[in-house]
């Protein structure tokens, strides 16, 4: 069963397809990660399941709806997502910041209730971010702010949660520590994960299902074991490589040869 | 027991945002109170002293004495009422602009809307001799179609901050050119009054468009904090909106619809008052907390400020000046402090 699917969708920027006829169905409550090499059109294809960008053909469906027939609060109460590069303005809080996740739950004239607090503490907590509520955003490190902007998603409580690329800019450090925490919030409360990554050692090692992409099409998708093989990776990445299993999991691990 | 607390930090945010509530009330009922003394005190004051309470008996109607009633009614309430309709116009407008394109600089003397409302009237006032409800008619239609050859000419596929900003930085410099071309072409009496006009001066209202931008304000400030949600789900991006279920292009289109015609009608109003729509919104975050960006505390900074420079520029200084003046005194260093803080923190964009 699968509540996210895209069916023959087109997706590009002015006329310019970056995406065509891709069919792509992601497995509930699992770690996805796409992956592919640059401008293979990934985030593309995440901003198209999370209707950022709205698909020229073919359609995205959210539990047999198709999205762009739903109403933007509806979705937003079910998807969530995590932009590559967020954008916040000067000096906003934590607590702030974090509490705007709510909207989606929000009308014209309801106001703030026990749930919009009891979900911005749990979001919160699920982060480790619950200290630092009262600190400016800005004074935080990448890894800390990266947290935070989970929290805010998470805030939203929906059942789907994507991210683009939020590896991007952390350390090796605390991009582990990120995929640790997403694989946390899928054990605990079963969500749904997809995630745009670039390292693919790390893709292998923390998710369930892997969606390799190359010049907008689907080369293969499955657990990271199957799908990730140095015919693929020469493949989808051009580059000529070894794969062996990580000595700690066992995970496929890409050694460029 | 509160059985609805089940994360463990849930006591330390709930205590967060109550507090931030609370200031945030406190904030406003002290800008809201400042406001109504101020609108009292201007009345007050002048060549004819009076005290608070014939003041406040004369303009609710509430005693009869024809001497107070001519000078409160008829001299002093238009001024002091346009002087806090046009500050918390221009409080809102500036502090939306300055939010949505996410931007200090961006308050709406500097994207171009003032110089659009101020090049069509002094076309009318040089060209066609007009005068009163005419120029303010003028300015209006003026700052509408500003507002409306910056969205045109800064869309593509939505409205980018950076570029509405250099767009209406532009459109400033072409406006001002244009009015400064009409100025050599006017008569030494037409000229006098446009001067007069560009100055910014709350006491050159007349009656209809006071009574327009009052009827304004008490519809759109509400619309505005209506709107509040979507402008502070824009402020975190256009995906990020998106994501949190807000329908981007429809909030800002409505927001920046509200702005225009707030500034517009307090331009046709009072001219083109400088650095109020600027600094009112940095001056209400100051006070809530950064980044709270609360329109109804920035409307009421905005009035609270526009009503201290009419005392200033009408009795304080040994000749009457106009506003316009006096918010420029004060708003010019700010604005120079602000480009030099906000480039050394790169923030400018």
């Amino acid at each position: 069963m699968t509540r996210l699917r895209a069916e023959g969708v087109t997706l590009g920027y002015d006329d310019q397809a970056i995406v065509t006829n891709l069919d792509v169905e992601i497995p509930d409550g699992r770690v996805t990660a796409i992956v592919g090499a640059n401008a293979c059109g990934k985030s593309t294809l995440l901003r198209g399941l999370a209707r950022l960008l709205k698909p020229s053909h073919g359609a995205v469906y959210l539990d047999g709806k198709a999205l762009n027939g739903m109403s933007t609060h509806d979705v937003a109460r079910a998807l969530g997502l995590l932009p590559q590069t967020p954008t916040a303005p000067d000096g906003i809080t934590v607590a702030d910041l974090v509490a705007r996740g709510r909207y989606p739950h929000q009308g014209w004239f309801r106001r703030w209730t026990d749930r919009d607090d009891d979900a911005v503490s749990r979001a919160l907590d699920a982060t480790g971010t619950a200290d630092l509520v009262d600190r400016p955003l800005r004074q935080l490190s990448g890894g800390q702010r990266q947290r935070v902007w989970v929290a805010m998603a998470l805030a939203q409580d929906t059942d789907l949660l994507l991210l683009d690329e939020p590896t991007t800019y952390l350390d090796i450090n605390h991009q582990v520590e990120l995929l640790r925490l997403l694989r946390k919030l899928n054990a605990e409360s079963g969500k749904t994960i997809v995630a745009v990554l670039h390292d693919l050692n790390l893709a292998c090692r923390f998710s369930d299902h892997v969606i390799a992409m190359a010049d907008g099409a689907v080369v293969a998708e499955g657990v990271p074991a199957a799908v990730i093989t140095a015919e693929l990776v020469e493949k989808v990445f051009g580059l000529a490589c070894v794969v062996v299993p990580d000595p700690v999991a066992g995970t496929p691990m890409v050694v460029p040869s | 027991m509160a059985a609805t607390s089940t994360a463990p930090s849930a006591g330390a945010f709930r205590a967060t945002r109550r507090r931030r509530a609370a200031r945030s009330l406190v904030v406003t009922v002290s800008l809201a109170v400042a406001v109504v003394a101020l609108f009292v005190l201007t009345m007050m004051v002048g060549s004819f002293r009076l005290g608070a309470d014939e003041v406040v008996a004369s303009v609710l109607h509430l005693r009869d004495d024809p001497s107070v009633d001519f000078v409160v009614r008829g001299l002093r309430l238009p001024t002091a009422a346009s002087a806090l309709a046009v500050g918390l116009a221009l409080g809102a407008a500036g502090t939306i602009f300055q939010q949505l394109l996410r931007n200090p600089l961006a308050s709406p003397d500097f994207v171009g809307i003032n110089s659009g409302a101020g090049l069509a009237a002094i076309t009318g006032i040089v060209l066609l001799q007009a005068g009163g409800l005419v120029v303010s008619g003028l300015a209006l239609a003026g700052a509408a179609v500003a507002a409306l050859l910056m969205y045109v000419l800064a869309w593509r596929d939505g409205v980018a901050g950076y570029r509405f900003i250099l767009i209406g930085i532009g459109t400033t410099l072409f406006f001002d050119g244009l009015t400064g071309y009409m100025l050599t072409r006017a008569q030494l009496s037409d000229a006098r009054q446009a001067m007069h006009w560009l100055t910014g001066s709350v006491g050159q209202a007349g009656d209809g468009e006071l009574r327009l931008l009052l009827g304004a304000v008490l519809l759109l400030l509400p619309t505005a904090v209506l709107l509040q949600r979507q402008l502070r789900a824009l402020e975190l991006g256009d995906d990020t909106a998106r994501a949190l279920g807000i329908r981007t292009e429809l909030g800002r289109a409505g927001l920046l619809a509200t702005a225009v015609a707030l500034t517009a009608l307090a331009v046709a109003v009072a001219g083109p008052i400088v650095f109020v729509a600027l600094v009112a919104g940095p001056i209400a975050n100051r006070l809530l907390g950064p980044a709270t960006g609360g329109i109804v505390p920035a409307a009421l900074a905005g009035a609270a400020l526009l009503l201290t420079a009419d005392l200033i520029a009408v009795h304080l200084l040994p000749t009457p000046l106009p506003t316009g003046v006096v918010t420029g005194a004060v708003g010019a260093p700010y604005l120079l402090w602000l480009l030099a803080t906000t480039n050394r923190q790169g923030a400018g964009g």
